[in-house]
């Protein structure tokens, strides 16, 4: 691993096409970690508005939405992300693809609100003023100017959500991305932040345990054993994916599947 | 990955820091000399990660402290710790962290234990006393012998941090082997 | 943040940062050179006035002093029993004189500042290929992980006492060091998937 690595000169000429509709292509995808296959064969293409995933924890989909967005590579089979290869893409992708964790203290780099906006804006090449300037007019456009100088460490959970998901809305991608962004959430911070986001005008690729969240959705993903169980509209799938939690939790308590 | 490079590089500047807000331990048989766990994080930043990350590690902290941030056990920070009599200590740290670093690399085929042992004996303490002897002579207008003397005090709490450095080394490499980049 | 900054509006604070570190550097090498015990009495003077120009929480400032108090007298000592008492004081002195100027400068300007008045010295990274702003992200990492360290410690020896009833343990600082580090993991995903330390510009 190199410490430093060089800059690639060939990386000035963008391969992403952020407008292309159908902005990621599987063709038989596998990917491991470390010894243990995490992804087996996924072979799907995603242009739907609104995808919800689903699945037992350690199903992969943790693993499925870090491809699309670059942090994690595939080891086998070839993915085409906004019209390029995944290797070429994913310089790029921090532009057009945000991504939101589990957990917002794992996210906010800065010590700031208004800092933490900013950030994004620099890493786009925006000077350190103008980020600033600029960081506060966002922050105010989504009704949150009053909390730009204090320290997200004292902000509520709901608030520092909400925060981390402005930080990467700055940057202005066309995806985004959130894996369980509403698991440490109370009831009504949840039900805020996911009005929020449906509200978004953004492709929105999520991951969440509470199935009630998916039934507007267009597609839901169902992922389980690292490949694609079921695929479809989220009245089904959500359908089967209970029919079959009921099953499974019906017998005997087994180590292996806990 | 360089971005995960930089954000252990700050991890480990962040330990170091954290350590030294541990309450010093004054040990009675050593007429109450007190002990504080900072160097403790250098042997571990040298030992865990490497030499080159290891030693940017602690030159970031010194950045930090430089800076105004105040860091150093018992609250100390900005620029006057560096024209203080113990700069000799604050510049042989990076270095006894690259090479503690170094060591463990080298001696890839030895039990974890010992290796980190070995490591942070000869870079935690070895070479940060030879930055630090002559630093604290020139400083305060002491000879070199006398000034080993005075150093000399903290060599026994110093034995204690490379047992913990050993100890800790051994758990995260067992726990969570990946986080020990002179092993992988 | 967390610094040694005093707050404050003095002519001290509008210098800046680049001047005052100059000075201080220059400063400290000159005297370095100078044996002679009674030029220290005028400079000690000039340092003493400086924080009184702060008023009176510049002065309570010089509490520093107490804390190398006990180091200074023992150093002291040291020299009298060689019979080199008087080089002893020129030593003592300059210390304080050096010591006093730099945590001065230190006092008065804010850490950003400072930060940004070391700047240029990073520009040698970028023919290195690297951005020059690496060294101020880490300085944001070290200040962003340092406080959620000690949550992580603090948690950790909840749950160790809930169990052993126990307070503290060196036993703790593995899983520490084990649970923080997971966190710096994700935090070094988070960076990358904004772009990363080198950002998107090019």
């Amino acid at each position: 691993m190199a410490l430093w690595p060089k800059k690639k000169n060939s990386e000035i000429t963008r391969v992403c096409d952020p407008d292309l509709d159908t902005y990621a292509v599987f063709d038989d995808v596998s990917l491991t970690l470390g010894q243990r296959p995490v992804l087996k064969n996924l072979t799907l293409s995603l242009s739907e508005h609104r995808i919800g995933i689903i699945g037992l924890n350690g199903s992969g989909k943790s693993s499925f939405i870090r491809l699309i967005n670059g942090l994690r590579s595939p080891d086998n089979g070839t993915l085409t992300l906004f019209g390029a290869p995944s290797e070429k893409a994913e310089p790029e992708l921090p532009r057009h693809v945000g991504f939101v964790f589990q957990n917002p203290d794992h996210q906010a780099i800065f010590p700031t609100v208004e800092e933490e906006i900013a950030f994004g804006l620099t890493q786009l090449g925006a000077g350190k003023d103008e980020s600033r300037i600029r960081a506060r007019a966002f922050l105010a456009q989504h009704g949150c100017e009053e909390l730009a100088a204090n320290p997200i460490a004292e902000l509520s959970e709901g608030q520092k959500q909400l925060i981390c998901i402005l930080a990467v809305l700055v940057m202005e991608p066309q995806l985004l991305v959130l894996d369980e962004p509403m698991t440490s959430l109370d009831a009504l911070a949840m039900r805020r932040i996911f009005g929020k986001l449906m509200s978004l005008p953004q492709k929105i690729i999520m991951v969440s345990h509470d199935l009630s969240h998916f039934e507007e959705f267009d597609r839901v993903l169902w992922l389980e054993d690292s490949r694609i169980r079921m695929d479809g509209p989220p009245q089904q799938v959500l359908a089967a994916y209970k029919d079959d939690i009921q099953l499974k939790s019906g017998t005997r308590m087994e180590l292996a599947a806990l | 990955m360089a971005d995960r490079s930089l954000v252990h590089i700050a991890f480990y500047a962040a330990l170091i820091a954290a350590l030294g807000l541990v309450p010093p331990v004054a040990i009675p048989f050593l007429g109450g000399v007190p002990i504080t766990a900072q160097t403790l994080g250098v042997m571990l930043a040298g030992v865990m990660l490497g030499p080159v990350r290891g030693g940017l590690a602690v030159l970031l902290f010194l950045f930090l402290v430089a800076l105004g941030a105040p860091f150093l056990a018992g609250g100390r920070g900005g620029l006057s710790v560096f024209a203080s009599p113990s700069v000799g200590f604050l510049i042989g740290w990076p270095i006894g962290a690259f090479v503690a670093g170094w060591i463990m690399r080298a001696t890839n085929d030895l039990n974890v234990l010992v290796a980190a042992a070995i490591s942070a004996t000869v870079g935690g303490i070895l070479v940060v006393y030879i930055f630090g002897i002559p630093g604290v002579a020139y400083m305060a207008g002491l000879s070199l012998p006398k000034a080993a003397i005075a150093s000399a005090v903290y060599i026994p709490g110093d034995l204690i941090k490379v047992a913990i450095t050993a100890l800790v080394t051994q758990t995260v490499a067992r726990g969570l082997p990946g986080a020990l980049f002179t092993r992988s | 943040m967390i610094s040694i900054y005093l707050h404050g509006e003095s002519w001290a604070h509008r210098l800046p940062a680049s001047l005052k570190l100059l000075v201080v550097a220059i400063g400290s090498l000159i005297l370095f050179r100078v044996q002679d015990f009674w030029v220290f009495l005028p400079c000690l003077a000039v340092v003493v006035g400086l924080y009184a120009s702060l008023g009176r929480e510049g002065l309570m400032q010089l509490k520093l002093l107490r804390g190398l108090s006990m180091f200074l007298a023992i150093l002291l000592g040291l020299h009298w029993f060689s019979g080199t008492f008087f080089e002893g004081v020129t030593v003592v002195l300059r210390l304080i004189v050096m010591i006093l100027a730099a945590n001065f400068v230190s006092i008065t300007t804010r850490m950003d500042d400072m930060l940004e008045a070391v700047q240029p010295l990073f520009k040698p990274l970028q023919w290195l290929g690297m951005s020059p702003r690496r060294p101020a992200l880490g300085v944001t990492l070290v200040l962003r992980f340092a406080p959620h360290m000690l949550e992580v410690f603090s948690m950790l020896r909840e749950a160790y006492q809930a169990r052993s009833g126990a307070k503290n343990s060196w036993r703790l600082l593995a899983p520490f060091a084990i649970q923080s580090l997971r966190m710096s993991d994700n935090v070094a995903e988070a960076l990358k998937a904004r772009g990363g330390a080198e950002g998107l510009s090019r």
